[in-house]
């Protein structure tokens, strides 16, 4: 059984598709990067998932019901945009209310567990307004925690964050998943933070699903690419031009070569041309440039 | 490594329970509430001491009221207004209070409360429930404290105290009834102009002086059908209940507001399942 199962999902706002003809499948136990464009249609399905907005037309099953059933919606945990908190009351007061609204029997003593997990147990005393952005996210997924979710839907958790604040958020999406009873959705732009967590993907597109796969898939379709420095790099550019299909200059300074090849052809090659190599290594693509990759239509 | 899923279905006792509680320690949590509650004090009894005082070339104060309990509930029905001692009665808790609806429910909206909500098994028919529920116990509170300004502002101006005490209480006890029927019509206005406080508060004045129903009893008088009519509306019934009022008065209000809490609780539902929560 998966987490989700999404088929021919649409929403239009007017005369605006902003969803149309969405699959979607979320195994159980996954991290599920969900990756987009700004306007894609992420937001908008994260929140017909979480029945925030009604669907135009499709079927969204969550663990094989329907997702507006009361049952099912119990076990769904959400952070969309930000938590929804009362600025003035303290982080410990805004999780007792949302306890009491979700019936969790003894609430204080769930509160401290999940303020346990997202690591804000010394906080909770705060004022939800005096916390910062990276607090507030993790209070925001503490909330989202409360009441043993298995479905968790989040969206742009990361956003905002500091390294060392990514850093808690990766081990805490870790820790939420460990038992292989929870399933995360997540959508972010930071695809290299995602890259670290997510097991599996969904690309979307103008509203349609256009790729979803695993990490083992990403990795065996990311291409590898062979980068060099040499002491005249624009008559290496232009000469390795000629002989491959593929030659860019990263933004690093570095020349790269996609086509199927190996270093010492290159080097080789360079060498006989009168051109000397004084760096090389091979290196795959990454999940933000495959994903640029896609948008402009390659892959 | 999965473990085997199990699903709890959680009973409308439980959900409002829940709901209820997290709406009034918002309540008992907000300035707000208090603010209100000492402004329908204060109301009455300034209304009081206005009626008391001398023209502005010194002559003597001519009394809007009779005595003491006039500014509590109009010595009769007056379902069309022709002076401001008509109208200032504890009527005007259901002005202020809704206001105070609109601010209330505008915070759900701004702070992102609602999404939260609504994410979770929360119904919509719960929302409008603890809500109505809430508002009214607030309106109901506001009603107390109108009384208590009102009977010593009136004490002090030294307005006469004679009434009859079983159709003042059962005035009081009809226009706290009348509150369910007033906060449900808020909640949902409120629930469909959301966040934009400007034009909640706006729509809330507007229906909370009664301004349509004054229009339509000035037409209905004028047209000699019986006023008795009115009293199918919020603002008729809480008229109704006035120094004359006797059993079925009340019995008339709890149906009406009842009737109509029940009437906007379900277009509310269908408002906010038809619609986006942002």
């Amino acid at each position: 059984m998966n987490a989700v199962e999404i088929k021919n999902l649409s929403k239009n706002f007017g005369a605006k598709q902003a969803v149309c003809g969405l699959d979607m499948t979320v195994p159980m136990g996954a991290i599920y990067g969900f990756i987009g464009e700004n306007g894609s249609g992420k937001s908008t399905t994260e929140k017909m998932i979480c029945g925030l907005i009604p669907a135009s037309g499709g079927s969204i099953k969550l663990y094989g019901k329907d997702y507006t059933d009361i049952d099912v919606r119990a076990r769904v945990g959400v952070l969309i945009e930000s938590p929804g908190c009362f600025p003035g009351l303290t982080v410990w007061d805004n999780m007792m209310l949302q306890a009491a609204n979700l019936s969790i029997p003894n609430a204080e003593k769930e509160v401290i567990k999940v303020l346990k997990t997202v690591r804000m147990e010394g906080a909770a005393g705060n004022k939800y307004k005096n916390c910062s952005l990276g607090m507030k996210q993790r209070v925001g997924i503490a909330m989202a925690l409360l009441g043993d979710p298995t479905l968790l839907v989040l969206d742009e958790p990361l956003n905002g964050l500091d390294a060392d604040g990514m850093r808690i958020m990766r081990e805490v999406f870790t820790d939420i998943i460990k038992d292989g009873k929870r399933s995360i959705i997540v959508s972010s732009h930071l695809l290299g933070e995602l890259q670290k967590v997510a097991t599996h993907y969904g690309i979307i597109r103008h509203g349609k699903m256009i790729c979803e796969m695993t990490s083992d898939e990403l990795d065996a379709s990311c291409r590898t690419y062979i980068a060099l420095q040499a002491d005249e790099m624009s008559k290496t550019k232009t000469l390795l031009g000629c002989k491959y299909s593929r030659v860019e200059e990263d933004e690093a300074g570095y020349i790269r070569v996609y086509d199927l090849t190996t270093p010492e052809d290159v080097v080789t090659y360079l060498y006989e041309n009168g051109v000397t190599v004084t760096e090389i290594m091979t290196d795959k693509i990454g999940l933000e440039e495959y994903f640029i990759d896609l948008m402009k239509g390659g892959k | 490594m999965t473990r085997e899923l199990t699903f709890r279905n959680p009973s409308f006792s439980e959900r409002i329970k829940g709901m209820l509680g997290v709406d009034f320690y918002r309540l008992f949590h907000t300035p707000m509430f208090y603010i209100f509650l000492v402004i329908a004090a204060i109301i009455p009894a300034m209304v009081s001491a206005m009626t008391m005082m001398p023209g502005p070339d010194g002559s003597a104060a001519t009394p809007l009221y009779s005595n003491v309990w006039q500014i509590i509930a109009a010595t009769e029905p007056l379902y069309v207004i022709r002076s401001i001692a008509d109208y200032a009665n504890m009527n005007m808790v259901f002005i202020f209070g809704g206001i105070m609806v609109s601010i209330f429910i505008g915070h759900d909206y701004k702070s992102g409360y609602v999404k939260q909500l609504f994410t979770t098994h929360a119904k919509k028919q719960d929302y409008m429930i603890s809500k109505s529920l809430t508002c009214a116990f607030a309106m109901a509170c506001m009603c107390i404290t109108y009384f208590i300004g009102g009977t010593v502002g009136g004490l002090l101006v030294g307005y006469s105290l004679e009434v009859n005490v079983g159709s003042l209480m059962i005035a009081i006890l009809g226009k706290i009834i009348m509150s369910l029927g007033w906060a449900s019509l808020f909640t949902f206005l409120n629930i469909i102009f959301r966040r934009y406080f400007g034009i909640s508060i706006a729509s809330s004045f507007f229906f909370g002086t009664g301004i349509l129903i004054i229009g339509v009893a000035a037409i209905v008088e004028n047209l000699s059908i019986p006023t008795w009519f009115l009293n199918i509306f919020l603002y008729g019934s809480s008229v109704n209940a006035c120094l004359v009022s006797n059993v079925g008065t009340l019995i008339i209000c709890a149906v009406v507001s009842v009737a109509w809490a029940v009437f906007y609780n379900v277009l509310g539902t269908r408002i906010l399942s038809k619609s986006d929560v942002y």
